[in-house]
């Protein structure tokens, strides 16, 4: 954790706060893995729904994780990715985040 | 010849007609298979971990995420259930069957048979190559396990139908 940063207002300091801006701020990655069973329809239903993306996107993204073993199939704020993975999994797609190396 | 469907029988309510015989004994199995789903192989695929590499935000998560999702999980299965004791033969033949149930299970529906495919593929150890075999022999357990995954995957597949999603129709 950060040191705790005097803000010159009496009685008030920002504990941690340039390490929590940076973990917010890094970007993460939102991984799907394949899986024998999932249908390519069912995969492509569940990147439209849980992202709201176009068809076309979304099969090209299943067509990925079937081809590649994984795809990354969104990218930015931490909490979001969690939201994400969270949601995927409800669906039961096997997803994963990890931080982005960029 | 198969004319399986999935379709609104009016407002309120959906029909799957058209159930063979072979398909409607594998949904009736679908409250008993899915309570393997605290086996530890099946309780791993469907509750994964969210990285490959934390292991405290994994058991972070484990905890925080683990019960909301068997809930979900769970409902969706009992649902399902309720809703296949209202299956019924169907036809002048009485050789298919059919159920009907509200259009607001049709998650459920989706959940319960993604569930049990996933868990008959954990239990049995289905892999890909299992899943594209061509040959069957009826006393093999896996064999038969990945009769009922690709049953069940061609009734899933209506409903992603039903829902707006269409081919391709491979499992990935």
């Amino acid at each position: 954790m950060a040191p705790p940063i005097e803000t010159g207002q009496p009685g008030v300091i920002i504990i941690g706060e340039t390490k929590a801006k940076d973990e917010l701020s890094s970007p993460w990655n939102v991984i799907v893995h394949n899986d024998p069973i999932n249908l390519m329809s069912y995969v492509t239903m569940v990147f439209m729904r849980v992202f709201g993306y176009p068809r076309v996107r979304a099969e090209t993204l299943m067509l990925e994780v079937h081809h590649k073993g994984r795809s990354l199939v969104w990218s930015g704020g931490r909490e979001q990715a969690e939201h994400y993975v969270h949601q995927l999994h409800s669906y039961q797609l096997l997803a994963t985040m990890e931080k982005s190396e960029t | 010849m198969i004319d399986l469907k999935v379709q609104p029988l009016d407002e309120k309510r959906i029909l799957i007609s058209g159930i063979p015989p072979v398909l409607a004994t594998v949904l009736h199995e679908i409250p008993e298979i899915l309570e393997l789903r605290d086996a530890p192989e099946a309780r791993a695929r469907l509750h994964p971990d969210p990285t490959a590499d934390n292991d405290s935000f994994n058991r972070e998560w484990r905890q925080m995420a683990g019960p909301e999702l068997r809930h979900l999980f769970v409902s969706a299965g009992e649902t399902v259930g309720r809703d296949l004791t209202a299956m019924e033969v169907a036809g002048e033949s009485g050789d298919d069957y059919q159920v009907a149930f509200p259009i607001e299970h049709v998650p459920a529906w989706m959940s319960a048979l993604n569930q049990t495919r996933l868990i008959l593929g954990e239990i049995h150890k289905i892999d890909e190559a299992e899943m594209n075999r061509t040959d069957f022999d009826p006393q093999s357990a896996r064999h038969l396990a990945a009769l009922r995954i690709h049953l069940l995957g061609y009734l899933l597949h209506r409903f992603v139908q039903l829902e707006g999603g269409d081919e391709p129709e491979n499992d990935i």
